[in-house]
């Protein structure tokens, strides 16, 4: 049984009079505890592919099984559950809300599929000390670092212990020693037995994953196994 | 549950935007404060007016050749009828079994005078001594005219609080002698206080023996004379009512497919016809007032359109994190509903305040009630959820993908 598992995913939108097509015929499968890299320049369709897989989208033909339930022709409200049982979000900017303790944004996912107040602040904090961020719980994101914030939303892609963590770009906004510091943190979530995946146009970012797909115009170009000797952040 | 936790989400929203929300919240009281302060003076001056008839009594009824007019027509019409005659009034005496009193009165005005100082236009009015028995004038000093003054026409006048506090301010008008247009009265007695009316006095009255006024004024006056009729009792106020229709309509000739022509009516008559005839008059009130109601309304929309916009990335964030579209409807939909909830409360609060100053210079007043404040309640609630829910629907249908990505 494989985690996910596309086949023949097409997205076309149209521009005008013109069609584009962001995917053609996008046919993957993920399987349970990988940790895969998504690779491609920008425009080549890799942030259309993670928000088909992140279920805030659906394709335009094709189909998409998560954990064998087809999510291709799901609706709003269904895929709005599975966002929030499945799927784990990382986001380049981070998107954590301003005015909210670091606390609150963790919890959030939790108050959409009505958790009790007391059971979210217990795993939110139980989250939050996985990121090593025991001590920034009523901080708000103003008042952390990059990192930090980074490490927020980590902590709250994680609450819910979703089935995927779907991570874009992750590293984009912080430097490269922060940024090292980030997928260490990734590394360390997959050896947990997490299934992780990474969307990125950085070389050193996807190479600490252990298969990388590079994609290119909307298809898949290649598709290899990163060999534990090619790898980054291995000790 | 869930529904707990989008409440506090959208207070917090409404804490953090605190000018924003103060605004929004300006808005509605305004309008709820003016819609509130319409309907407590409007309730108010119809509970005193309805005070006032019932002290009539329920069993009484009055009989003229015209009371009531709500046209110019009518009027036209009513103004040839024919005078109901004090002949009338002993007519119906002998012949109306369930009538228990029957009180002649007659009305005019004239100027009155003690000593240097004078009244113009005061209602003078001619009455029989069982007036006071049936109408609820009560005897603050002295007395009401006898049966005796009105039969041996002795020139005694009753006389009403306001006309006494003119005269008789410190002084005991018993046995003071007053002039009546020209004639002299000597006061037997002063009626209790009666308070005002639409800013009219009721005060202002002098009360003079029939006799004394037909002597002094004449008959055949064009309004002829009111009679104020007492049945036996409450059960038998409409077959008493019969059997002065049928002496009035055989003694004035009235063919039997002919509408009566005089008028007839109860104390309720009376407040049912001034109902009818102020309804439009209130409601119009109400329409105007109820714009600005709108107008908030359109402020809620109009904030919660712009918050909408502001907030689409954060919308995309709930959005990704697993909120459905019910979610974030809630969300804004109760930070529209706190809002008008608080404005309406508040209006409703300063509505009735200002209602009481406006109504307490009329001399009346008025208590806040229960239909006024739910009304006011819902029609808050109301405003936030019709003005509130177009702008959450927009923020509820926010695609997940374009909202995370607004910049």
């Amino acid at each position: 049984m494989s985690l996910i598992r596309t086949k023949d995913l097409w997205k076309t939108y149209v521009m005008g009079s013109e069609k584009v097509h962001a995917l053609r015929e996008v046919s993957i499968t993920i399987e349970q505890s990988e940790y895969v890299a998504i690779m491609g320049p920008s425009g080549s369709g890799k942030s259309t592919l993670m928000n088909l897989i992140g279920c805030l989208d659906t394709p335009t033909n094709g189909e998409y099984y998560l954990n064998e339930r087809r999510v291709s022709d799901m609706n709003d409200n269904e895929l709005a559950n599975i966002r929030n049982r499945e799927i784990g979000f990382v986001f380049q900017t981070f998107n954590l809300l301003p005015r909210a303790t670091s606390l609150h944004n963790v919890e959030l996912p939790l108050i959409y599929n009505g958790t009790s107040a007391r059971q979210r602040r217990l795993m939110a904090e139980e989250a939050l000390v996985k990121v090593q961020l025991g001590d920034r719980m009523t901080h708000k994101p103003t008042e952390l670092s990059g990192g930090e914030r980074q490490r927020v939303a980590l902590a709250r892609a994680l609450v819910n212990n979703p089935s995927i963590i779907l991570a874009d770009e992750p590293t984009g906004n912080l430097d490269s020693k922060v940024s090292e510091e980030i997928m260490q943190l990734f590394d360390e979530l997959h050896r947990q037995g997490n299934t992780i995946i990474t969307v990125t146009h950085e070389s050193t970012v996807a190479r600490h994953a252990h298969r990388v797909l590079s994609i290119l115009d909307g298809r898949i170009a290649r598709d290899e196994a990163i060999p534990e000797s090619q790898r980054n952040g291995v000790r | 549950m869930i529904a707990g936790s989008l409440l506090r989400i959208a207070f917090d929203a409404l804490r953090a935007n605190k000018m924003r929300s103060g605004l929004t919240l300006l808005g509605i009281v305004f309008g709820v404060t003016s819609v509130m302060t319409i309907i407590s003076a409007l309730e108010g001056m119809m509970d005193s007016m309805e005070e006032s008839f019932s002290s009539m009594g329920p069993s009484t009824f009055m009989v003229s050749k015209m009371m009531i007019v709500t046209s110019e027509e009518m009027w036209l019409e009513k103004v040839k009828r024919k005078p109901i005659l004090l002949e009338d009034a002993e007519l119906i005496e002998e012949g109306c079994s369930l009538c228990d009193k029957i009180s002649p009165r007659m009305f005019s005005q004239a100027t009155v005078k003690y000593g240097n100082d004078k009244l113009r236009r005061i209602g003078v009015m001619g009455g029989t001594s069982n007036f006071i028995d049936i109408v609820d004038i009560e005897v603050a000093q002295g007395r009401f005219h006898s049966f005796e003054d009105d039969l041996y026409r002795r020139p005694v006048v009753f006389i009403g609080d306001m006309i006494r506090e003119t005269f008789f301010e410190g002084l005991d008008p018993i046995g003071k002698q007053i002039k009546v247009g020209n004639k002299k009265y000597r006061v037997i007695g002063v009626a209790k206080r009666r308070g005002s009316m639409f800013g009219e006095s009721q005060d202002d009255f002098v009360i003079v023996p029939l006799s004394c006024f037909i002597t002094q004024f004449g008959e055949s006056r064009r309004g002829g004379v009111y009679l104020t009729v007492k049945a036996v009792s409450l059960e038998k106020l409409d077959e008493a009512m019969d059997q002065v229709r049928m002496i009035l309509r055989s003694k004035r000739n009235v063919p039997y497919d002919k509408p009566d022509d005089f008028d007839m009516m109860t104390a309720e008559n009376v407040l049912d016809v001034l109902n009818q005839i102020t309804r439009m008059f209130r409601m119009g009130l109400i329409g105007i007032s109820s714009i600005s109601l709108v107008v908030g309304g359109i402020v809620v929309m109009n904030i919660m359109m712009v918050s909408v916009t502001e907030r689409t990335r954060e919308i995309g964030i709930r959005k990704s994190l697993g909120a459905k579209q019910k979610h974030i409807l809630a969300q804004f939909v109760f930070e529209s509903t706190i809002v008008t909830l608080i404005g309406g409360i508040a209006g409703i609060v300063l509505g009735f305040l200002i209602a009481r100053w406006l109504v307490a210079m009329i001399d009346m007043n008025i208590s806040p009630s229960a239909v006024a404040i739910i009304c006011g309640l819902s029609i808050s609630i109301g405003i936030g959820l019709i003005f509130g829910i177009y702008p959450a629907m927009r923020a509820a249908r926010l695609d997940p993908v374009k909202a995370l990505s607004y910049e």
